[in-house]
């Protein structure tokens, strides 16, 4: 196990290393000096050579070890981003926007997990009944409706008709206050997807010839739900869910956006909206680094889940 | 086998445990745990702001809240109109030479510049006529690039030359400021003195904006490029927190100098309630909470819940907020105690037109075109309420220099007709079809991109095709300064109550950060403004700037849209909130009845019980 992950660590270096590449060629190559753009077409010379110098613009592309290729490496590397257009600190935006983040999308994930893999091992074990079509349509209906409805009507009726929760993140308050309706909201706006995926999961098993075994053998309904029904449906959930760890460090675009939450989505919906390339660059590594490192983790799961699958 | 079924579902049950773990790891009270007993203001903010740099201050929502922490020479009076200016780091009102062009002003004594890091031991210094001078020769350093030169260049003996000094710099914090201006000088520390090239009657409004506040040099030196997120005034109040994108606090200054609230106003100040309070010290809130809220819809949640103090009418809360027919609040909102505050805002909006654009700069056809292609009655309806007032050209009402007979003129007709016919003419000065156009529209919210969907509409039905790019507040004012957009929706309101101060907007002087962002150039329009600027008000003066107007209007520089009536919407625990279109240093006189405001919590449950 340990020869595997150091030999899965080593692929990751040129995984990483070609997201380098890529992003430099995308931002630097191919974006180029964009010094003129960011002072502005009637900026004199001297403006734009002052921008040119402060974002590094004016060093060689490659060959020399303080080229823009290196200095980009360097930054990417030691998560020293440099400055955002608004003058910022990069690495301080992210940072700040991650505790937000992550308050919110990790509830949000597991609450979502449990409920759909609770009610998809339910409605599986009684399919076809009407409990499996009505939750069947519910699902169904759940994905049809715009996830912006979700958070438009949730404000309203919990927030404002209820009074329940605050309508926004409200800074003097506890996350807890804040963050508590948006992740139910993210948790029902989520669960229709989720669940009608776990079903398939766990129907395709429970077609299987060994539950019919199991049940025959007289063991219970829950032994056979969570020790033969759950542990052979892992492989895809696990999938499924280490490779959405990622995405929690984005956060939630609309949800932070409707809710005032100062995470990471926010961020990037700022980043995209006022053209800030070099926000984009960072938070574009991250999330690279992050897809790596997550698909190592789904890897390692598996073998842990299924004994079939050798690591060597 | 038991043992590990059992270890599945201890997994299992673990997930939820976890849900709740995660939620309250991430909890954390916020520095500010909520207090009852404090009189916090909440207001919304709709859009994100770009400095809090007292030298580059330029739009109304930076300024709207470093006018809380900057303090300068003079203020508005808060409740007289028309406006007066009153001392606030002054002594008194300037003493004037006869020819008029020396300022001699002495400032108060025992003024503190707020506790901050950038000062030995945290303690704020005393402020001194020196750092008056400091604020001006930075905002003429070249090196420090402020929006705000505009307003003094040519004006100022000798600054200038300074400016010119500061080119040989490589950087903004190695000017040499000890060398002497001889306009702009410290007699002593609580002496400045202004010399002036040619008279200026305008120059004491400019003493009275918060571009023209005091400014430390420790924290230039200390913050560096960071002092935009570091604002160190003298003000009642200070920054606690700017989280941007999201909120912004301040809290009360400790080390206030302190202050009154104005003892006279005008005649129907008493019965509406705006002197209740005369004679009191300020300020009267402990904290200023700004939250900036992008989409209108959990604003207006937030107000009706009582959450925010005060909010501006917009296009989907008129109905449910607004009577149309006497502007004033529905039954509906009066049962709750809001109500309204309607008031002229002297502002223009318009379409405006980049002249330095290779497609509109040489077709004035093609400009006058896009004039006549939009119906400004239709976008007033569908944007403003109707309540708007039509644009017949650039000078708003309520200004001095205002033409009533600006109605006559057709400049702000919709003809379509007429508007094809000149695109005709538009494409063969062109030498074939108009391409695409661009417009930058300032915001992402629902409300911009109805009026970009509304502008593609009229331009399509006279035959353009326009493009929209919808970007947010900074991004959309670093284009405009620096000349990146094609076409641009826009307004403006006059930072002083004169109108040379928007004409300022088309001189060819002030293009880019100056503020003509139109890239407009005339030279007739120009050795105008020279010949206007120095002269004090009077019937020629005011001939002479409705001219320039005229001048300008005829280049078709952009489409102009309408003049604004402000109407703001407040709880009545929101007091003294007497609205004043040019003084932005008003949140000190703001108050909050706490115990009115508790109230509203119960008077919602009732209206619910009563609803159902």
């Amino acid at each position: 196990m340990t020869v595997y992950i150091f030999r899965r660590l080593l692929y990751t270096v040129p995984i990483v290393v070609g997201v380098l590449l890529l992003t430099f060629f995308l931002f630097s190559v191919v974006g180029g000096d964009i010094s003129p753009q960011i002072a502005g077409k009637n900026a004199d010379a001297q403006t734009i050579a002052e921008i040119r110098h402060e974002y590094g613009f004016d060093k060689p592309l490659f060959l020399s070890w303080d080229s823009q290729f290196v200095n980009h490496f360097r930054k990417a590397l030691t998560f020293q981003f440099g400055r955002a257009l608004d003058r910022e600190k990069i690495s301080e935006k992210i940072l700040r926007g991650v505790g937000p983040s992550l308050s919110l999308t990790i509830p949000m994930f597991l609450g979502t997990l449990v409920l759909s893999l609770t009610l998809a091992l339910l409605v599986a074990f009684v399919r076809g009944s009407w409990l499996d079509m009505v939750v069947v349509i519910l699902c169904v209906a759940g994905m049809s409706i715009p996830y912006l409805s979700f958070i438009i009507y949730g404000q309203y009726f919990f927030a404002y008709k209820l009074g329940w929760f605050p309508i926004l993140y409200m800074p003097e308050e506890s996350l807890l206050t804040s963050l508590t309706l948006p992740v139910l909201i993210g948790i029902i706006a989520g669960l229709g997807g989720n669940l009608r995926f776990y079903r398939t999961v766990v129907l395709d098993e429970m077609r299987s010839d060994y539950v019919r075994t199991a049940f025959a053998k007289g063991l219970s309904t829950t032994q056979v739900l969570f020790k033969h029904v759950l542990k052979n449906a892992l492989i895809p959930i696990i999938t499924s869910v280490v490779l959405s760890i990622p995405y929690l460090f984005l956060g939630s675009l609309l949800l932070e956006r409707f809710f005032g939450i100062p995470g990471l989505g926010s961020l990037m919906i700022e980043a995209i909206a006022s053209r800030d390339f070099f926000i984009i660059n960072a938070m574009t590594f991250i999330f690279s680094l992050l897809i790596v490192v997550f698909t190592l983790l789904t890897d390692i799961c598996y073998a842990w889940a299924d004994p079939r699958i050798k690591l060597e | 086998m038991k043992k590990k079924t059992n270890s599945f579902i201890v997994v299992y049950a673990a997930l939820p445990a976890a849900i709740a773990a995660a939620v309250f790891v991430g909890c954390r009270k916020s520095s500010t745990p909520a207090q009852t007993d404090r009189m916090l203001i909440r207001l919304p903010l709709f859009t994100k702001i770009q400095t809090l740099d007292s030298g580059n201050l330029t739009d109304v929502y930076s300024l709207g809240i470093a006018s809380q922490i900057f303090e300068s020479l003079y203020e508005y009076h808060y409740l007289k109109r028309p406006c007066e200016l009153v001392p606030l780091l002054a002594e008194e009102m300037p003493q004037i030479s006869d020819d008029h062009l020396t300022y001699t002003i002495r400032i108060k004594k025992g003024i503190f510049f707020q506790d901050d890091p950038c000062f030995p031991d945290g303690k704020g210094r005393e402020v001194t006529a020196a750092d008056f001078v400091y604020a001006l020769k930075r905002i003429a350093n070249v090196k420090y690039m402020s929006q705000r030169w505009p307003d003094w260049n040519g004006r100022i003996v000798g600054l200038d030359e300074f400016r010119e000094f500061t080119k040989g710099f490589q950087r903004e914090l190695d000017v040499d400021y000890s060398r002497p201006v001889e306009g702009l000088q410290a007699l002593d520390d609580y002496t400045l003195q202004f010399k002036l090239t040619k008279p200026w009657p305008q120059l004491a409004w400019y003493l009275a904006s918060a571009v023209t506040a005091p400014a430390a040099r420790e924290a230039a030196e200390y913050y560096g490029r960071d002092i935009m997120y570091h604002p160190v005034g003298t003000g009642p109040f200070r920054l606690k927190i700017w989280q941007r994108s999201f909120y912004i606090e301040l809290v009360r200054n400790e080390t206030w100098h302190g202050g009154f609230y104005p003892a006279e106003g005008e005649p129907s100040d008493a019965e509406n309630g705006y002197l209740a309070d005369a004679g009191k010290p300020l300020p009267f809130a402990d904290a200023i909470l700004y939250r900036i809220i992008e989409e209108f819809q959990p604003a207006w949640l937030m107000f009706l819940r009582g959450d925010l103090d005060m909010m501006q009418i917009f296009k989907d809360n008129f109905s449910q907020a607004v009577n149309p027919d006497t502007l004033t609040a529905a039954p509906e909102m009066s049962e709750r105690g809001i109500r309204l505050l309607v008031f002229d805002d002297p502002s223009v909006f318009w379409v405006g037109f980049n002249m330095q654009d290779a497609v509109l700069g040489p077709n004035k056809p093609l400009r006058k075109a896009i004039c006549r292609a939009i119906d400004r009655q239709a976008a007033n309806r569908l944007f403003f309420n109707g309540v708007h007032k039509i644009a017949y050209g650039y000078l708003p009402p309520g200004l001095e220099e205002y033409d009533p007979n600006i109605v006559h003129t057709d400049y702000a007709r919709y003809d379509p007709a007429e508007a094809r016919a000149l695109i005709q003419e538009a494409q063969a000065l062109f030498g074939g079809p108009i391409p695409p156009l661009t417009i930058a529209i300032p915001g992402t919210s629902n409300l911009d991109r109805q009026i970009g969907q509304f502008l593609q509409k009229y331009f399509a039905d006279v035959g353009l095709q326009l493009r929209v790019d919808y970007m947010d507040w900074p991004t959309y004012l670093d284009g405009l300064n620096k000349g990146k957009l094609q076409i641009f929706f826009s307004g403006a309101s006059p930072s002083i109550p004169d109108s040379l101060d928007m004409l300022m907007a088309f001189c060819s002087w002030n293009w880019g950060y100056g503020g003509n962002h139109f890239y407009y150039s005339n030279p007739q329009f120009d050795d105008l403004y020279r010949q206007v600027e120095g002269m004090f008000p009077g019937p020629e003066r005011t001939r002479l700037c409705r001219r320039m107007e005229r001048i300008m209007l005829d280049d078709y520089p952009a489409a102009f849209l309408s003049h604004r009536v402000s109407i703001a919407i407040i709880h009545d625990w929101y007091k003294n909130a007497k609205p004043h279109v040019f003084s932005y240093n008003t949140a000190k006189y703001r108050k909050i009845d706490l115990e009115q405001r508790s109230r509203y919590k119960k008077l919602l449950k009732e209206l619910k019980k009563t609803q159902k």
